[in-house]
Parts: structure tokens; sequence; C-alpha cells
């Protein structure tokens, strides 16, 4: 066969950027709460890439002498360190601008591998069904059946600490959920018109699956991957509060908070301030992903 | 005075010494980790020995200062270089009321070292322990004698590190039911073991009074006893600030201020027995020179670290043993901080340019690693610090004579004993068990043997002072600090110290 | 639901066990560490007495032997022994269950009472002050790290204020002889109101804090299920029948709008169960969450892999509880 599938693709309901993408952008920008977070969602970006000309000090300088210097306000603060320094005398402040790169670094990473591996075996197991369904199916509900943060932490001790292992810790059962999302909705698309068109066309499985289906259930699999994502942060903050994050001396605001811990009585100011960037990240994607799900998902549309 | 009043005065009174007696006499322990059995025989924990030893007496202990002294046992002598005799006191009975014999102690022991004596075909994990003990002989009623196998003048100084145990009670409960039941002949008795909770002792009323070199030898002075469990060591300092807890252990150092500055609890220290020190990997190329490993030595401040990590509660060794060991050198030479020595003593081997090395650590010490890394990068030696398990360490540097990857290992290795044979055989030995530094030298190892065979307590301490002296000249390792162990405690608590061997002994402990 | 609908979810365990065991052992089998190496420490052992320790423990088997012999004792009801403990795992696993299943419920009771009256007003009174502050509160709850949040209820609560003590399940004054080894349940079964206030006081943080999350998530699901109820046909052809408002929302719509946040709260109370280990880190509560972290750095195989086998038979239970639930409830549903 030689004819291109091209000119077949009118006759169905199109992914077409310029109705309902737009006019679900534009529902998004009327929630203005989730607008504003979504900026300041981008504002972290933004401090994350250009951390090296933001942050005030070398975030791994360290000096003895400024060991638990309080932050500026407080009796033997100096504004030179705004939030006070860590155990070994790091700017605080530094150090959270440098330890937004690792949390979104490792948000991102995580959500695209889950998302990507989640979305080819969700399709696969939602339109190949059989013994492909069968096996998908399994491993799904094996991995669902192991509590999250004891197999990361499992799999964290089998690799080895590392940004990479981290990812991969993460990534291995976060996939499930976009793979449950995927394979629902191809279920349901798979039995549509246009799929059935393609399908008597002759119009291979991989075909239909990556050009005819995929591009008509993206959005409900990019505001689950964005709701994830924050989870991920969590995740991984959580992981290093166990010791089990990335090696020093990066940055990490989950390290921070779990490392500041044992001096939260006298001096708090050392896991307060990474917690705070962290809720204030994470509350940001929540309400912005929030507001992408009411604008882009129909159920959530009234 | 009316009767009515009379009465009132007399029950107000009631009142508050019951009050103040219910209150005085419960001593709570805030503690790091809970036991992990209650069979003296069956763990390797030291944490697990801490609170099993307030139940259990063992034939020997010792006090607060080191010294040994005979418990269980009324005395004791060495008879040849392989046979020790023990007379065990009479009259101590266990807390369910029958008498300790010297069948009990012979059980005792043979349940430790002989082979699949633990039932199951199971020998004891604390086997190692008791060295090359052979056999047990009962001499008569109240002598007991120990024979070796080989010669082996550790053995006084390793009884205090086992608890005797009922022989009739354990036949009758099983190795199985001693995890969890206890008839000991120590000063408390259990009342409860809340898993990962608490272990609640009473004091045992019957108690023959414990060592007669440790005065005074009476019942336990407290009615109560109880280990409570807190991890974390931010709760744990909360929990003694509040009052919740009378004694905690681990303190750290950055909350000694705030535990001083309370009126009501202090600081007390002691100096402990864990040497922490950098292995250097002197199987590599890089490390096997000499001038690159005393670069690194004098690289490194010491006293800048002690005093702004460790606040002062640490003290600074120049060799293995910590100074308060039998036979530790004083004389050793002194690497003194000197970036720019150290720099120049790079470039004399051949690297004008400094070098790149990794430095391995476990997360608890991650912090202090972190400082020595910039000492290191500001002389020359650029270091990048590795967290890892310790269970990974371990098997990444204690070879054992298999190949060894790695620059640098930010370790350390306790010695509660306070004994060089510990300490130094497994770390300095060729190819022992914690050689991480890969060290050879086979005069060390002779001194080290005959160390291990030497019965004259002068000569022993010689062969060590020179051991320990070669050791410094060659700096398998750079040699750090021995850090203090440092203890929150109530100023209601009297009649108790922090002992070097982390032991908790709350024999005489009294609450005011 | 029918019989043969219980055997095959039933039967459906079976290879959800078999892979997780196996992806448990495998991961053992590749994680550097020797718990041997970790027991010995500090101390001076000859080679001999390694290898006999190493016996004792079935280590010097290879690791394909060691997984069938696991597999047939399992089968029987035995799951080994915990290195370190020296007892079977399975009692050292159920010791610590009745501290972590209490925490766990309490967490849930806590979410259900505020999320369910939260959720339902913020619904009635859409777009109001209450809605809003609902919506805050519950993105607040997913957002905010649980280990962080309990530290600073510990500053704020316990340490600050000294209200409530900082660790443990209650102290020892007001201990009481066990009986379900609930704590909650056992001083009130023995009548003792004070122990139980007591023991209330040492779960409140932990249980705020684990529960947090959940609350947040079910605000949410139940706010979305009145909404979408309060619009059915049913709801206003009651209202038009003249019956009270308050009548229709806790007669009718209530019951329906419900049945979506019990199965979520099902399913969520496994995650609940599997994630507390920070939460009982935090307060050293003397839980299993914890006991398997710890288990996990020692490389005590046995009780890691009858611990996430304990929570893989647990999760699908819930899950099949939500399933019954939801059919229960829900009459139109077919399963």
């Amino acid at each position: 066969m030689t004819t291109s599938f091209k000119p077949l693709r009118t006759g169905r309901p199109k992914f077409d950027p310029n109705s309902i993408f737009w006019r679900n952008m534009q529902t998004f920008a009327n929630n203005r709460l989730a607008l504003f977070c979504a900026f300041v969602v981008l504002l972290f970006v933004f401090i994350s890439i250009f951390a090296p000309w933001i942050a005030p000090h070398d975030p791994n300088e360290t000096d003895l002498f400024r060991r638990l210097q309080p932050p500026a306000w407080k009796d033997g603060g100096t504004w030179a360190h705004v939030l006070g320094c860590d155990a070994l005398g790091r700017d605080i402040l530094s150090r959270i601008i440098y330890g937004s790169r690792v949390s979104i670094f490792i948000g991102a990473a995580v959500i695209l591998v889950a998302t990507t591996i989640g979305t080819l075996a969700g399709l696969a197991a939602g339109y190949l069904r059989g013994w492909v369904d069968t096996v998908i199916s399994r491993v799904v509900d094996i991995l669902l059946a192991f509590p999250y943060l004891i197999f990361a932490i499992g799999l964290m001790a089998m690799m080895g600490p590392g940004l990479g292992n981290i990812i991969l810790a993460l990534a291995y059962k976060e996939w499930v959920i976009p793979c449950r999302v995927v394979r629902g909705e191809t279920l349901a698309t798979r039995e549509q018109e246009y799929v059935e068109a393609a399908r008597a066309l002759g119009a291979s499985d991989r075909h239909i699956m990556l050009k005819e289906i995929l591009p008509n259930i993206l959005s409900p699999v990019v505001v689950v991957s964005t709701i994830r994502m924050a989870h991920v942060i969590i995740l991984e903050a959580s992981l290093s509060f166990l010791g089990l994050g990335v090696q020093p001396p990066t940055a990490s605001w989950g390290a921070m908070v779990a490392d500041g811990r044992a001096f939260i009585l006298e001096s708090w100011w050392v896991s307060t301030f990474p917690g705070v960037a962290i809720l204030l990240l994470v509350l940001a994607i929540n309400v912005a992903s929030q507001g992408l799900r009411d604008a882009f998902d129909p159920r959530f549309q009234q | 005075m009316t009767m009515f009043k009379k009465a009132i005065a007399t029950s107000a009174m009631l009142l508050m010494t019951a009050g103040a007696s219910l209150s005085a006499q419960e001593l709570r322990i805030g503690f790091s980790r809970d036991a992990d059995t209650l069979d003296p025989a069956n763990h390797r924990n030291r944490e697990t020995q801490t609170i099993i030893r307030n139940i259990y007496d063992g034939i020997l202990t010792r006090d607060s200062s080191m010294n040994i002294h005979a418990e269980i046992a009324e005395s004791y002598r060495q008879v040849s270089p392989t046979e020790y005799d023990f007379v065990i006191r009479q009259g101590i009975t266990f807390h369910d009321g029958s008498e300790l014999t010297v069948e009990d102690v012979k059980f005792t022991l043979e349940r430790l070292f002989k082979e699949g004596a633990m039932g199951n075909g199971q020998t004891s994990p604390r086997a190692s322990l008791l060295g090359p003990m052979e056999s047990v002989e009962i001499l008569d009623d109240n002598t007991l004698r120990v024979h070796l196998s080989e010669p082996w003048p550790l053995l006084p100084a390793m009884l205090p590190f086992q608890e005797v145990v009922s022989k009739a009670f354990v036949e009758r409960v099983g190795t199985s039911g001693m995890a969890s039941q206890v008839n000991g002949a120590g000063p408390f008795k259990l009342v409860r073991w809340n898993r990962g909770e608490s272990v609640i002792m009473e004091r045992f009323d019957d108690y023959y009074g414990g060592a007669a070199g440790i005065p005074p030898v009476e019942t336990a002075c407290v009615e109560r006893v109880i280990f409570q469990v807190i991890p974390e060591s931010a709760s744990r300092v909360a929990a003694l600030l509040s009052g919740d807890v009378h004694i905690i252990s681990e303190l750290p150092t950055f909350s000694v201020n705030q535990v001083r500055n309370n009126p009501n609890t202090d600081v007390m220290t002691v100096n402990g027995t864990r040497s922490f020190f950098i292995a250097m990997n002197n199987e590599s190329d890089l490390f096997s020179d000499l001038k690159v490993r005393q670069a690194v030595a004098h690289a490194i401040n010491k006293d800048l670290i002690v005093d702004r990590i460790l606040d002062g509660y640490a003290t600074s060794i120049d060799g293995i043993l910590s100074p308060d060991a039998f036979g530790k050198n004083h004389d050793l030479p002194t690497y003194d901080y000197d970036p720019a020595k150290a720099r120049a003593l790079l470039a004399e081997a051949g690297y004008p340019d400094g070098i790149e090395v990794t430095m391995d650590v476990e997360g608890a010490f991650r912090d202090t690693a972190e400082a020595i890394a910039s000492l290191l990068t500001n002389a020359g030696i650029r270091t990048r610090v590795a967290v890892s398990e310790g269970a990974i360490l371990t098997q990444k540097w204690r070879t054992q004579g298999g190949e060894k990857s790695g620059d640098l290992y930010f370790s350390s290795w306790g010695n509660g004993s306070l004994d060089p044979h510990d300490i130094f055989v497994p770390t300095h030995r060729t190819n022992d068990r914690g050689n991480s530094a890969g060290y050879a030298n086979p005069r060390v190892d002779e001194l080290l043997d005959a160390g291990a065979a030497e019965l004259d307590v002068e000569r022993r301490a010689a062969i060590y002072r020179e051991a320990e002296a070669i050791a410094a000249a060659d700096v398998p390792y750079v040699y750090l600090w021995v850090p203090q162990d440092i203890y929150g405690v109530s100023n209601r608590v009297s009649g108790w110290s922090p002992s070097p061997d982390s032991r908790i002994n709350l024999h005489n402990a009294c609450l005011n | 639901m029918s019989l043969t609908r219980v055997i095959e979810r039933l039967l459906q365990l079976i290879p959800v066990l078999l892979g997780v065991s196996l992806i448990v052992f495998i991961m053992m089998a590749f994680t550097p560490g020797d718990p041997v190496d970790i027991m010995i420490g500090d101390q001076n052992v000859s080679a001999e007495q390694e290898a006999a320790m190493r016996r004792d423990l079935g280590l010097d088997r290879p690791i394909h032997e060691r997984y069938v012999i696991f597999l047939g004792n399992a089968v029987q009801g035995d799951f080994g022994q915990s290195f370190y403990h020296r007892r079977p795992v399975s009692e050292v696993i159920v010791e610590r269950l009745p501290a972590t299943i209490e925490l766990t419920l309490v967490a849930l009771l806590i979410a259900l009472f505020t999320s369910i009256p939260l959720g339902v007003i913020a619904a009635i009174k859409k777009n109001s002050w209450i809605d809003r502050s609902a919506t805050v509160f519950s993105l607040l709850g997913v957002s905010l790290p649980g280990f962080w949040f309990g530290i600073l209820l510990l500053m704020v609560f316990a340490v600050h204020f000294n209200l409530l003590p900082v660790s443990g399940r209650i102290s020892y004054s007001n201990q009481v002889e066990p009986i379900t080894h609930f704590l909650l349940i056992d001083t009130l079964l023995r009548g003792r109101l004070d122990a139980f206030w007591e023991a209330l006081k040492h779960i409140l943080l932990p249980a705020i804090t684990l529960g947090l999350p959940m609350t947040a998530i079910l605000t949410r699901v139940t706010r979305t299920s009145m909404l979408e109820v309060l619009r059915q046909d049913y709801v206003t052809f009651a209202e038009a029948k003249g019956l009270s408002r308050r009548k229709v929302m806790f007669r009718h719509a209530l019951k329906n709008a419900l049945i979506p946040t019990v199965s979520v709260a099902a399913i969520e109370t496994g995650s609940l169960l599997g994630g507390n280990m920070i939460v009982e880190t935090v307060f050293g509560w003397p839980g299993l969450g914890r006991l398997v972290v710890e288990s996990i750095f020692v490389r005590n195989y046995p009780l890691v892999q009858a611990a996430v086998l304990f929570y893989a038979v647990t999760y699908v239970m819930l899950n099949f509880t939500a399933d019954i639930l939801y059919t229960k409830l829900n009459p139109r549903v077919k399963l």
C-alpha cells in the first residue's frame, strides 16, 4: 500500500488546537489563581535554570565559623546570608536556589520517563488486548501491591545513591499510573468510528495507536502527569529524608530538611526554609494542574 | 488539734508522700533504639546489650572508670596461659527465686561458645566474643575452670560483655522463649517489653548487691526503670527538656548548650572508645606513595573540626588507639595542619597540580566528611564526598585481601574493651577484617601476634607502643579523633555516671 | 457479589503474591551488603566463625535454592527467622502490627470525619468562603511534605506549648493489660478513661500528620461527587415534592455522594498503611513501617520479604473491600 493516510484524517473529529485546545486554554487563563500558580512554577523553573546568576553565594562553600548562623533579622545574623547558614556554614538561600534544580529536574525527568513508558504500555494493553493486556495488567497489579516508598527504598539500596538512580527508583512504579489511565481511555476509544475506519483501510496497529488514538487521549494524560509531578517531588524529598537522596555536596530540599531536623530545637531555620520551598513549589504545581484539569477534562466542566 | 484537722493533715501528708514516691521511683531513659531480643546469647548489638545488662549480671563487670571487677564471680585468677579459675559467689538468686550455681555459669558459657548449643543446630552469634574458649570444667561446688585452646589475655576484658543465665530456665523455655522471657540475676527484673517502644523493669528486691568492688552493694535505688525508645535525636532532647525522661543517650553536640542552659537538666560526658579515621587505599597507585598519604594527613585541620563540628567533644589522636587504651603510645609524631606542606609533598610525589579523589562515607557522618573534603580541596587534594549505606561500604572497603577500589574512606572502629587487640589487629594486621586501608607491614603483624599472646603486662604494652609508632610513621590511615559520649541528664538523677563502654548501668542510680 | 466472583478475586491474589515475592527476592539478591558483616560489626572474628554464622542464617546456599526454600516454607505459613531478632519474622511483624493499624485507623477516622462534612458543606455552599477554604485546605494537604509537617507539629504542640507528648504510644503509669493490643480500645475495655485520654494524646499528632493528605483527597472527592448528585433529577424532584432541604441532603443526596468517597478511602487506606514509616520515624511510633525500613538497611531479608507480602495482601484485600462497598452502596453497579 502506497497511499498516504493523510487525507483520511479529515473524516474524524481531529485534534484541532484552534478550537478545543484554545477554548480550554482560555478557560484555564480565566482561572486567575491557577494562572498565577503556573507563573510561580515557571518562576521556579527560571530560578533553577539561572541559579548561578541568582544565588548570592556558592551553595557548597563551607565556612565552619558561620556554622548555624541565624537569618539576617535575628541576633547574630548578617544580610550577606539572609536565610542564615547550615551546619557547615553554607548559605541556605543559595542552597535553596540550587536545590530547586534537583527537585524540578527529578520531578520532570521521572514524569517524562514514567509517562512515556506508561502511555506506550497502556496503549498496547488497551488496543492490542489479549496476552499483551494480560501481561501488562498483571505487572501493574504486582507493582501497585508494593508500598511505593518501600519499593523505592529497596531499589535505592540495590542501585546505590545518585541522581540517575533516584529517577529510576521513582519511575519504576510511577509509570503504572499513566498506564492505567491510558489503557482505560484506549479501551473506550478503540471502538470509535475513526479508529474502525483506519483499521478497515489496513493501517498498521502501530499507526493506529500512535497517530489515531494517542492524540485524542493526550489531555487526560497530561493532566494526570502534572498532578503526579507534585507527588514525585514530595517522594524525592522523602527519599532524601531517609538518607537515600542525591550525593553531596549537591543541595536538595529534602536532604536539607532532613539534615536540619536534628537542629530543629535550636536552629529551626536550617530545615524550615527548604520545607517552605517544597511546599510552595508543590502547592503551585497542584493548583496549576487542577486548573488544567478543570479546563481540559470535560467531566469537570460545568 | 481536733480529730478532723488531724485527719486532714494526715491524709494530706499521705497524699503528698504517695505522690512523691510515685513519681520519684520511676527512672526513664530516652534511648535511641529498641532491643533486638532479650536473650543475652542471641544478638550482636550494643544497644541490646545495654538494656539487657540491667536485667542480667555477668561473671565480671566494669565500673565507670573501666576497671574490671568480679560480679557474679567472687574472684578469678589465671592458672596458666590457657587456664582461668573463677570462684562463683554463693547465695545469689535468680529473679524466679532459684539459686545461681556454678552449673548455671558453666551452662551460660557453653551456650555461648559451643557450636550448635543454641538448639536447631544454631550457634550463638556471640561465640566469637569468647575467642579461643575450649571447655569449662567444674572443679568444686563454687569453682570453675575455663580452658582456652591458645593463650588469650583478653578473657577478663571480654567477659563483662556476657551475662549469666539460669540453666533450668533456658531448658524450660528454650531459645525461642529466651527472646522475650527473662530470668536473670541482675538488679532489675523485666516487667514488660513493648516491642519497638519500651522495656520496663522493676527493682529486684532479693538482689545480691552487685560487684563487691563497686559500692554500694545493695539492691537498686529506684523502683522502676523504663527504657523508652526515641529514635529521633530532636525528639529525645525534647523529651528530656519536658521532663518525660531523665537520661538520654547520644545527645547531639549542638544541643548541649540548650540542655545545659535548662535549669532542670545537665550534660554528662565520658571519653568514648570509638576511634575515627580516614582509610587511604594503600593498594592504589596514588596512596601507595607515602608522600601522598602524608600530604593528606597534613591537609586536615583536626582541631578546627573537633572545635566547630564536634563542639570540642572529642580528643584528637595520632594513632589508632584511644588515649585511655591499654598500651597507648603517648609520644607519637603529630601531623600538623599545613596545607602548604601538603601541596609540597604532592609535588614531590609527582603531582604538582594536585590530585582528584573520592571519599566514601556513611550518611550519618556526611557533614564531617564534607568539612574534611573542603579542607583537603584547599590543599590540592580535590575531594568529592560519596555517601553510601554502611552495608555497602564495609563490603567495598573491608575486603580482607580481596581487590580493593576507592580512594578514601571516612570510617571508625569501636573498642569497648579498650584493649588494643580488639582494634589494632582488625584494622592494621595484613588482610584482617577491618583493614580497610589495605595496610600490610610484616613487622606490625609480628608485633600484633606477639601482643595477643604476651602475658606480661609491661612487655605487652611495650609491644603495642612499638606497633603504634611504626603505623604512625607509615600513615596508612589519617587518625582523627575519639569522640566523647554525651548524655543529657535530669538534675533529679544522682548516683549515675556514664561509662566509656556505653553501658547504662542503673544499679546505683537514684531519682530525687 | 457472587461466590464465584469472590473466589476469582482470591485466585488473582496468587500471581500477584508470587510476583511480589520474586521481585523482593531478586532485589535483595542484587543489593550489595552482607547481614553477617553488619552483625559482626567492629569485632575480631575468625573466618570459620564467620562462615558458621552465615550457615546458621542459611546464607551459604545459592539464591535460587533460597527462593525455593522460602516458597516451600511460606506456603506452610513459615516465613523464616529474623536475622537480628532471632525469632520467626511472622512473630516480629505481628507484634508491630497493632501500633501501625491503630495509627492508620485513627488517621482514617480523622480523615473521614473531617473530609465528609467539609466536602459536603463546600458543595452545598458552593463558591462561599467555606468552599474556598476547603479548596485551599485540600491543596495544602496534598502539598505538605509529611515529614516536615510532622516536625512542625512536634515543635509547636509538644515542645513549645508542651501540650502533647513527643513520642511513644502511652506512658508507663497508664499502661493497661493488653486485650486487643489496640491501646484506644484496651484502655476503654479496662475502664481507664484517664489512660484512654493519654493514649489519645499520644496518637493525635502522628495520626493528623499521616491522615492529612488523605483528608485533603477525600474532601475533594466528596465535594465533587456531592456537586454531581445535587444536579441529579431525583434531588430536584424530592425538593419539588416539598421535602425539607435538610432531609433531601441527608437522606438522599449524601448517601449517593458518599459512594466514591468510601471506595477511594478504602483504596487510599492501603497507601496510608504502606506509607507511614516516615511518620513513625518522626514520632517514634513503634510500628511496622519503621521496622521494615530499618530491616532493609541491615539486610534483614526474611523480615522485608514477609512484610512486603503482608502489604501486598492488604492492598489487594482493601481493593476488594472497595469493590464490595461500591456494589453494596450502589445497587446499580453490578460487578
